[in-house]
Order: structure tokens, then sequence, then C-alpha cells
């Protein structure tokens, strides 16, 4: 029953934002109740979809849009448990922002643009084709770049928006110069093999994709994976296309949630793994995959070890765990196949809830002490206590606290391990340790820069006079119900497992190769990731709280190491000073400009055509002498000249 | 039923009556009202036009210079028919956007409506010889707009508009006077019929001609559009018209241009000497239009001069569509005619709006306007985020539809396009970050939002561009039959041996 | 009288008129020399017509000189008011419209 309604997941959200844009100032805190009711709508709709196809079911509804598209809503394993977390985790902070954004008198525009981005990304997550897929993504580009500019007369939130739609515009591009090879490959192969599309099915259907990829040439599909691999790269803020992502900081701190838990950087992780099909069956693509996403699992969490902004280590550390993400995808798909998906996805989730949590607590607390700088916290705990456990626990899931043996731990322990076990099988069977050796040092690090970030905001004594109080229910009401999912979310795993491996064969692709399957790695490697991970706190503590170490000494002008990682590696003054301003603006559209004024109207049209037709004309007005005797003698002469032409004529 | 010469017949008589009101309340309503009528007429004809077919609809003919072959003869098909309905969309939407022209409103309307009867005319002919006549046409309302009601280099705009376009609107005469007399020599029939001049092309004897007489109707048409580069009459003309006569330059003029590629240059592609050559320039002559306007787009400071070059890379799909000569990226191709005309007219209300109330449109001069101006920035943002072809919006669907199926045939130059997307969305966000967003420009004093009127223009437009996003359908049936059609006249020529 | 003496009178008139409105620099002398340069091909019309024994020259020459007589009105009158504003009718000094 709920499964004939699917399309008001979207829609609801949707008459939410035209509703709240236009008539949200006449109602009371601009209108939220209006989102907050359509996405509790999309959650119960979802969820009950969820019961309907437990275990073994999928929805599939489908339209002609024009041509050979189509509109349509594929509801697999795969999507379910995404449209579940997305309405869920965004209802929450939709809930919280009440209490977060009640000073600001821009409540209805926000409220209008968090609903469409949430249409949007479920849209995403229930598109059954590539090209509607594509299409809701960009429209989550441009919520972002609506929301991350939301304080639009702040100049930093305005550029930071640009950068953000610019840079994963490039990613867009790839994806949509792979939607295009796709394309083509697709007419191409049913006008001169015998593959055809069933009857009711469209071109660019998931299902007619994966049933074509068997015809499609091997280097065709894998540029056509990389190129979809650009967008998520894009998307999801993946090296080299990750610097808008800190930057994105300059929104309301729910907006940072609902871009880094729910709504936008998982759709590169999930575009992925909708396409894991296509992916499998380009194993050099796939390793692209890993060791993108394991070089910056490790590349971002160095850069989470500086940061003095709250919301910046955060920032880094989402950009460190999609690289985990896409390293599960690339490692364990190489290995296990299908199972690849489950773990990611399980990742994907555990994460969205603890990561919902953490920017949630940042705003907590930035909305308590009216500062992002982690250098004026400090001393919090006392006055901010549901904030600071909440937070603690989300610290503790991130760094994957748990133990190994008995399966008890937090949900970022069950969903990080799977991965680091998958790529240290993943190194076991091809001999290429490299992702197991990033994702360890990574984990190292993780847990390093958060419990920094909790020692500092929390422990010692106040840096500066704050007048800090605990945030009113609405806004710890979600804190609590998300620490609660940060906690016990990992006990799934097993179900949620076996409910995604299902995914594909209900789509009918076989994937095949389970060569890693049968592994049981060593304790030492089951261990090695806590190992590490209580390591990071434990240098956190006696750094941050117990001051072993005079920090000063090293974070340094002089430390040029410090001074790398603080300038973020240099990327932001390369992408938008050099790359934006240079090259773009400076060398190439000048010189455009120069070459259309100056040569093409300057010098062509103006020296060239025109000059010589003036002096052309200068020379020919001469006859004109105004004199009419002159003009009736010519005119005389015309006509004798005529007459006598005309008698030789013989006319 | 004589719809078709109603509809032009009806703006024709509205013109001469705005002219000789004498308050501007009057000449609105005359204006407003002459413009509506068209407008129904052609919903009339959108809704009751017979899909699928190939065939001329709504024919009428009247007999007019009999001994020279001259007939008014008027007629619509799929390709003609979405660019009749854009033009009574946007007409209407301009005078209501220029509902409170103070100056001489009595001309200012007049000539709005005689732009209308150019272009309907232009896009309904089924005669050369008339087909020249209004093309003609079009172009003296335009001069005059710019001229009087310009800017402060108008003489100088206003002229170069009118040089340019003529020129190549000459050389276009001079082709078909070829193909005139050349049908004249082979048959003994003088005859201006468009269908039948385009048939005989293929007759014309000598190789050399057939090249010449095939790039002198492509310089008329890629002058108007205008392409790279014989585009640099357009920013001039564009920064120096009154918003009312940039909105109908950059939506219905340019069109024409595209029309003609379709109308003329397609069907008589197949039968030219060098037809591989010649596809190969209209290629490169699209691709460099999309690259080199969105870089030149990048290097401006005028918004308005920015949202001209941002026209000619746009222009540029079209071209690039057309010389693909794939159904469906020939069908893409008209579509992005219709949907730019609908997106650049927010785009050109959008930058009148801000001149009028802020006095100025160098994009360093403002700065933070949104917040003044909340209405307008909704409705900018909107035709800003069309223009850099958002999903959802009909810009995309025609971009899509061009890049996809041109990779069929012309696989490098799409790749080089893709390029473009990138540096069209920098140029729109910076725009938007340098003029709407950011602290406000205190200099600027205070300012007010756009009138009522103005943005109701906007928004419809914007609702329409939505509307065509999500449903392109309805335009775009229209279009494929035309559009197969062309492609089998192509294929047809490629089983003679005549392109390969 | 045979048809070329005629032809010979309207010849040696159309001579005088042309070689007046060539030489001439008062206006209202080459306005007379026009009437002689029509007169002569009215001669022609109407001698023509008479050998040839069919009225149509002779219709065509009336209206010719209905015509000259307009022509000649609408002159003059342009002359006087040239006279009023430049104090002179001498073609060589109205020259404003050369380049």
């Amino acid at each position: 029953m709920f499964s004939d309604y699917a399309a008001l997941i979207v829609l609801l959200p949707v008459l939410a934002f035209v509703l709240t844009l236009f008539f949200g100032k006449k109602f009371p805190s601009g209108g939220a109740a209006l989102p907050i009711a359509a996405i509790a709508g999309s959650f119960i709709i979802s969820f009950g979809i969820f019961l309907e196809i437990y275990p073994h079911g999928t929805v599939q509804q489908s339209m002609q849009w024009f041509s050979t598209l189509n509109f349509g809503i594929l509801i697999d394993p795969l999507a379910v448990v995404m449209l579940m977390m997305v309405s869920f985790v965004s209802l929450l902070i939709h809930i919280y922002a009440v209490g977060y954004m009640s000073h600001d008198t821009g409540k209805p525009r926000y409220f209008a643009e968090t609903s469409l981005f949430t249409a949007a990304m479920l849209a995403v997550v229930l598109s059954d084709n590539i090209l509607q897929f594509f299409m809701a993504w960009e429209v989550v580009g441009l919520c972002s770049y609506l929301l991350i500019g939301f304080w639009f007369h702040k100049p930093t939130a305005a550029a930071a928006a640009k950068k953000a739609f610019l840079v994963t515009r490039v990613g867009d591009v790839l994806f949509l110069a792979g939607i295009v090879l796709l394309y083509v490959n697709m007419t191409n192969i049913l006008a001169n093999t015998g593959f055809s599309l069933e009857p009711g099915n469209f071109m660019l259907q998931f299902k007619s994709m994966f049933a074509a990829i068997p015809y499609i040439a091997p280097t065709q599909l894998t540029i056509i994976t990389l190129l979809f691999f650009g967008g998520a790269v894009g998307k999801s803020g993946q090296f080299p296309l990750h610097g808008w992502l800190p930057d994105a900081m300059e929104g309301p701190t729910t907006v940072s949630a609902l871009i880094h838990a729910a709504t936008m950087v998982t759709a590169g992780v999930y575009l992925v793994a909708r396409t894991f099909p296509m992916f499998v069956e380009a194993p050099n693509a796939l390793l692209v995959v890993a060791y993108v996403g394991g070089f910056t699992a490790l590349f971002a969490a160095t850069m989470g070890l500086v940061m003095n902004d709250i919301k910046r280590v955060l920032a880094y550390s989402t950009v460190s765990q999609l690289g985990y993400m896409m390293l599960a995808l690339g490692t364990a798909g190489m290995v296990l196949g299908a199972k690849a998906v489950g773990i990611s996805m399980f990742h994907l989730l555990s994460h969205a809830f603890f990561k919902a949590l953490l920017f949630l607590c940042a705003g907590s607390v930035i909305h308590a002490v009216g500062t992002n700088d982690l250098r004026e916290m400090g001393g919090l705990f006392g006055k901010m206590k549901i904030t600071a456990t909440t937070m603690f626990i989300a610290a503790l899931a991130l760094g994957g606290f748990g133990i190994p043996g008995l399966h008890i731990g937090t949900a970022g322990f069950f969903s990080k391990d799977a991965i680091i076990e998958g790529a240290y099988e993943y190194g076991h069977v091809t001999g290429d340790m490299i992702p197991y050796v990033f994702s360890i040092i990574a984990a190292l690090l993780t847990s390093i820069y958060i419990f920094r970030l909790w020692f500092m905001a929390f422990s010692g004594k106040p840096r500066q006079d704050r007048h800090a109080h605990e945030s009113p229910k609405v806004m710890t009401i979600p804190l609590i119900i998300l620490a609660l999912f940060a906690l016990f979310f990992g006990f799934s795993q097993a179900g949620f497992y076996g409910y995604l491996e299902t995914n594909f064969e209900l789509m009918g692709v076989e994937i095949g190769v389970h060569e890693g399957e049968a592994l049981h790695p060593s304790t030492l490697i089951l261990w090695l990731p806590i190992i590490v991970g209580v390591l990071g706190l434990v240098i956190s503590y006696l750094i941050y709280n117990r001051r072993i170490l005079d920090m000063s000494r090293i974070v340094t002008r002089r430390n040029p190491v410090y001074q790398i990682l603080l300038n973020r590696y240099y990327e932001p003054r390369l992408s938008s000073y050099v790359i934006g301003e240079k090259l773009t603006h400076g060398v190439v559209a000048m010189s455009g400009e120069f070459f259309d004024r100056k040569i093409i109207d300057g010098l062509v049209i103006d020296n060239i055509i025109s000059r010589t037709l003036l002096s052309l004309g200068d020379v020919i007005k001469k006859l004109q002498t105004g004199v009419v005797r002159n003009y009736a003698s010519v005119t005389l002469l015309g006509v004798g000249l005529l007459i006598i032409l005309l008698r030789i004529g013989g006319m | 039923m004589a719809l078709i010469s109603l509809m032009i017949l009806v703006p024709l008589l509205g013109a001469i009556i705005a002219f000789l009101t004498k308050t501007r309340q009057q000449a609105r309503a005359v204006a407003l009202i002459a413009s509506v009528i068209p407008l129904v007429i052609s919903l009339f004809l959108f809704t009751y036009f017979n899909r699928g077919v190939t065939a001329i609809q709504f024919y009428e003919a009247y007999p007019w210079i009999q001994s020279l072959g001259i007939s008014l003869s008027f007629g619509i098909d799929g390709v003609s028919l979405p660019l009749v309905l854009l033009s009574t969309i946007i007409i209407p939407l301009t005078v209501i956007f220029a509902w409170g022209e103070t100056e001489q409103a009595n001309k200012f309307y007049g000539l709005i409506l005689l732009e209308l009867v150019g272009v309907l005319g232009v896009f309904t002919s089924l005669d050369f010889f008339v087909f020249y006549i209004f093309w003609e046409v079009v172009l003296i309302p335009m001069y005059f707009l710019i001229s009087i009601w310009g800017g402060p280099r108008k003489d100088y705009a206003a002229i170069k508009f009118f040089i340019y376009t003529h020129v190549a609107s000459l050389v276009m005469l001079l082709a078909i006077f070829t193909l005139y007399f050349n049908a004249f020599q082979v048959s003994g029939v003088l005859n201006f019929d468009m269908q039948y001049l385009l048939k005989s092309y293929s007759l014309i004897g000598s190789p050399l001609l057939k090249d010449v007489v095939f790039l002198g109707l492509l310089f008329g048409f890629l002058v108007k559009m205008p392409a790279v580069p014989f585009h640099t009459w357009l920013p001039d003309a564009h920064v120096e018209a009154p918003t009312a006569g940039s909105v109908i330059l950059a939506a219905l003029l340019l069109k024409m241009g595209g029309y003609g590629l379709f109308r003329v240059i397609l069907p008589t592609l197949p039968f030219t000497a060098s037809t591989g050559l010649l596809i190969t320039l209209m290629a490169v002559i699209g691709v460099v239009s999309i690259l080199y306007g969105t870089f030149l787009a990048l290097a401006q400071r005028d918004l308005k001069k920015m949202v001209a070059y941002s026209s000619i890379s746009h222009m540029g799909y079209v071209t690039l569509g057309a010389a693909a000569l794939v159904p469906l990226s020939i069908s893409g191709a008209m579509f992005q005619q219709f949907s730019h005309g609908l997106i650049t007219g927010v785009l050109f209300m959008s930058c009148g709006v801000i001149q009028h109330s802020a006095g100025t449109r160098i994009i360093h001069e403002l700065g933070g306007l949104a917040k003044h101006m909340p209405k307008l920035a909704l409705v900018m943002m909107a035709g800003f985020m069309a223009s850099l072809g958002l999903p959802g919006m009909s810009g995309f669907v025609a971009e899509f539809l061009v890049l996809v199926n041109s990779y069929f045939t012309l696989p490098t130059f799409v790749i080089l396009a893709l390029f473009s997307i990138v540096f069209t969305a920098a140029y729109h966000l910076w725009a938007m970050q340098r003029a709407m967003f950011g602290a406000y420009n205190e200099k600027l004093g205070h300012i007010h939002d756009g009138a009522n009127y103005e943005i109701f223009a906007m928004g419809v437009l914007v609702l329409l561009v939505i509307y065509f996003g999500l449903n392109p359908g309805s335009v775009l049936n229209m279009m494929t039959a035309n559009a197969e059609h062309l492609d089998r006249l192509l294929r047809f020529a490629v089983l003679r041996g005549v392109i390969t | 009288m045979s048809l070329y003496m005629y032809l010979l009178v309207a010849a040696i008139i159309f001579t005088i008129g042309a070689y007046g409105v060539m030489t001439q620099r008062n206006g209202i002398k080459i306005l007379m020399c026009i009437e002689l340069l029509l007169n002569a091909s009215n001669l022609n019309l109407v001698a023509f017509s008479s050998f040839s024994g069919n009225a149509t020259g002779q219709v065509f020459t009336l209206f010719s000189i209905a015509i000259a007589a307009a022509e000649a009105g609408i002159g003059f009158a342009i002359l006087v008011a040239l006279f009023r504003v430049r104090d002179t009718i001498n073609l060589d000094n109205i020259n404003i419209l050369r380049w």
C-alpha cells in the first residue's frame, strides 16, 4: 500500500519547499512545521515500503519522459535503507534547526531550501535511471549552493558557495560525459548486437544498463565508470576535488550537518554503489576508486589534525570517512564482490548518524559560545552535559571503539573495522597492502583529531569567559536520539549485510568474485584498528588534557609541516587564485577579450574593412561636385554612350 | 480560416493605432491587446497542430506579383511553430515588462509590435521573396529601438547592428536570386516558392556555384545567430539597446538565424559539392562559438555584455546540433532555440531591472543587491540556473540532447563543448556572487526592488522554463517529425554517394 | 514636308536645350532649357504620330505638356523659395548637398 505512494517521498518535500518559500512568513518559526511534516511523511512512507518489501521485494514504477528516456522509481534494498536514513536524519536536523535558527530572520528561505535539498537527495536515491539520478544530483548541488551561501551578505559565504558549486561542477561534467558515452554505447549496442530492451524498459534505466554490460567493450566500460567516479569524486569531496567541502562550513551548522551526513556528500558513494555491477566488470576503475579513497582517507585526516575551526575539523573528518567508503567499494569490491556494497553502505549509514550528531553537537556548542574557534573554547563539560556526552559518544563511534572478540561496540566500530578488514583481505589476495596501510594510519589520525577536538572544547578551563549554557530541548532531543543510533546501530550489521547482498540479484545481475570470503584474519589484524584508536585517544588525552607537551613550540610559523597542513596543502590558493583568477580569468578570458575587441573589432572590422571602404568613399565622393551643369553633362554623355553602345550591339 | 495572416495583421494594425495614440496609457493598452491576440491564435495552433506530420499545416496563399511568381503564402510546420509560439509569448511579456515606459511611449510600443509582425512573417512565410521582406522588416524597428531609446553609444551600436545584419541579408538575397534564376533556367517557370527553390538547389550545374550559394545563405544566417567570428555586433547592440529591445533581439531575432539553418541550410546541405567539408565548417563554428562565448563572458565587467556573450555561447549549441545531422541532435538544437529564447528573456530583464534600480550594470560597482531586491534575486537566480544548464529547466534538456546525439557523428567536438560547462557555471556564479551577494555596496544608496509588472513578466518566463524543462515532450514532439524528415533527406544523400 | 524636317527641327531644339542645361548657371535659364528639351521630344511624338496615323503619340504629348507645366510650376516655386533664402539663383552656389 505504501509503495503506491512512493512518488510522494519526493513530492511532499517539494510541495513543502514551494509553500514555505512563498507562504512561510505567515507561519510561526518561518513555516518550519511544513518541511518537518513533509519529511516525516517521507520517512513514514519509506519505512512502510521497507516493511512491505522486506526481505526480497522491490518497487519499480516508470513512465516515459520523452523519446527513449523515462522518469521512474526504483526502490530496492540499497535504495530503501538510504531513503530511511536520509529522511530520518534530515527530519532530526530539521527539528534541531527550529531551535538553532530561531534568531535568524531568513527562516522561511532556510526551511524552504533545506526541504528542497532533502527532496533532491531523496530523488537521487530512488531514481531508476541514470539521467534522472543526474538531474536530481544537480538540484542537490544547487541547494548546497543556496544553503552554503545562506548568509549571502557575508563575502566568505558567497565565495564558499560559488566554490562548492564550481568544484562539484567539474565532477558533474565528468559524470555527464559518462552518461553521454553510456547513451552512445547503448544506442550502438541496441542497433548492432542482439541486445534488446525488455518491453516497458527504457534505455538509461539501471536495469537496462546492467543488462547491457556484457555487450559494452571493456575499455568503454572502464572509461564510463571512471567518468561516473569523477562525478562521485566531486560530490563526495574526494581528492583532488575535496577543497569545497571544508569551505562549505560558511553555511549554518545545520546545513553542514545535512550536507555531511544525510543529503549531499553520500550521493557520490551512492552513485558508485548504485552502478556497482559496472564497476565490478571494470577492475581498473575499481582500483582507481580504491586508491583515491584510501589516499583521501589519509590525506584529509592529516589536515583534520591542525584545524582550529571546530566545523573544519569535522569537515575533514567527513572527507576522510568518505574516503573509507570509497576504499571499501574499491578493495572489498575486488575480493568480496557484492558484499562490498553492504560494507560501504553500512559505514555510510553509521557515519550519517554519528556525523550528524557531531555537527549538531558542534552547532550546540557554537550556539552557546558564539564562536567556531576551538582555541577560544574549553571547559564546557560542566555547562553543557548533554552536548558533551553525546559528542563523546559520537567521537567514540567515529574512532571505531569496540571490542572485536565480543562483537560489542559503537556503530563506527562495526562499519569501519569491516572496511579495514576488507582492505586487508584485498591486500592478502593481491599482495597490495598500500590501501590497508593507508586505512590504518588514517584510523590513528582520526582518533587523534576527534579527541583533540573534544578535549579542547569540553575539558580543562575556559580559555575565554563565555556565558555558555545548555541548548533548549528541541535541540538536545535530536542529539540524544542520534547518540542512541551511534551507539547501537552497529548491532544490525549481520542483518544489514544479508539484506543488501541480495540487492543486485533482484536486478538480475550476478556479481561473481568471492575470493576473500574464506579468509579469517588473525587476531592482531582484528585488534589493530581498536589498538590504534585507543592509542589516538591516549595521545590526545596526554597532549590536550594533561599537556605533557607544549604544543606552542610545535605549532609555529617556522614549522613547515604545520604550515602546509594549516594552509591545507595550498589547495584553496591553487584552485581559486591560480586556476580561477589567474589562469582562467587572467590568461584565457582576458586574451579572448583582447582578441575580440582589438583583433576582430579593432583590426579587421575597424581598420581593414571600415577604413578601406571609407577611403574608397573619399575618392569617389569627389565626383559629386554639387554643380548641376556637371551632372547634366555627364547624364547626356551617358545617354549618348548608351545609344552608341546600342547601335553597336545592333538593336 | 486565415489564422496566420490574422496573427500577422493584428499586430500590424496595432502598431499603426499605437503610433496614433496620444497618451502612453492608450499606447500600452493597444500594445497589450494587439500582442495577446496573436498569443491566443498561436496557442490555438499549438493545440490543434497535427504532430508527427512533416507537411505544412494551416496553409494559406494569396497571389501577389504573379508575373514574377511571388505569392503571399503562409503556413507552419514543426520547425516554425515552436518559434511562432515563442514570439507570441515573448512580445506580450516584453510589453508588460516595459509597462512603465514614458519616453515617446506610442512609438516605443508601436515598434515592438512591428517586431512581432516581422518575426511572425519570417517564421511563417513560405515564399522566399516575402520571407526576405519580413527578414528586413525586423531590422528597421530594432534599429530605431536602439538608436532612440539606447544608451550613450547608441548611434554606434545601432549602425553597427544595421550594417552587419543588412550586409548579411544582402548576401543571402543574392544567393536567393541565384536559386531563383537557376530554377527559371532549368524549368522556365518563375517561382519564389521556398520549397520549390530549395528543391531546385541540387540542379545548379556548377559545383563551385553550388558551394557559393550555400555559403551565401549560411553567412546570412550565421551573422544573425550570431556565430563567431561574425558576432561582434551583438555585445555592442545589447549594451546600448533598451531592455525591451535586448529581450526581443536575443529571444527572437537571433532565432531567425537558427530557423534559417533548419529551414534552408539543412535541406540544401546534402546536395552541396563539398558536403563533408561544410559540415566540419559548421561544427567548428558551433564549437568555437560555444567556447569563445563562454570565455568572453568570463572576461566581461558589464552584466549585460556578459549575458550577450552567453547568448553567443548558447546559440553555438544550435549550430553544433544542426551540423551533427542526427534526428535528436537536430530536435535538440531546435529545442535549444526555443529554450534559449525563454531563458535569455529573464536574463536581460534582470539586467534591465538592475540598471533601472542601481543605475549601473558594471558588476564590481554592484554588490549585495539581494538584500534590497529579494524578488529580483529569486527570479534572477532561477534564470541564471536555467542558463547554466540546471536539470529540471529547459536549457538542460536542449543541451543534453545536442551533446548526447552529436556525439554519434562529431565526438571530438562534443568533448570540447563539454569543457565549456564548468566555465559557463563559473561566469554565472561569479556574476551572481559579485552583483547580488556579499556586502551591500552603500554607494548605491537606497534602491528598490523590481516593479510588480517586471517581476511578473520574469516570473512567467521562469515558470515556462521549468514547465518545458520537466515536460519538453510537448514542444519536442512537434520537432521530431521534421528532424527525422531532414535526417531522411541526409540518408538519401548518403545513398546517392553525395556525402560519406 | 518629310518627317525628317520635323525630326531635324526637334533635334536642333533639343541640342540648344542640352547646350543650355550644360552651360547656364542661372536656375531660370536652366529650367527654360529643360522646357526646350521636353518640347523637342513632344515635337517628335507629334511628328511620329501624325506620320504613322496613330493618335496615341498626340495624346501622350498632351499628357507630357501637362506634366511639364506642373514641373515648371514646382521648379519656379523652388527657385523663388531659394531666392528668398539665399538671395541668388545661381546654381553653382547652391551646392551644400555635395559631400
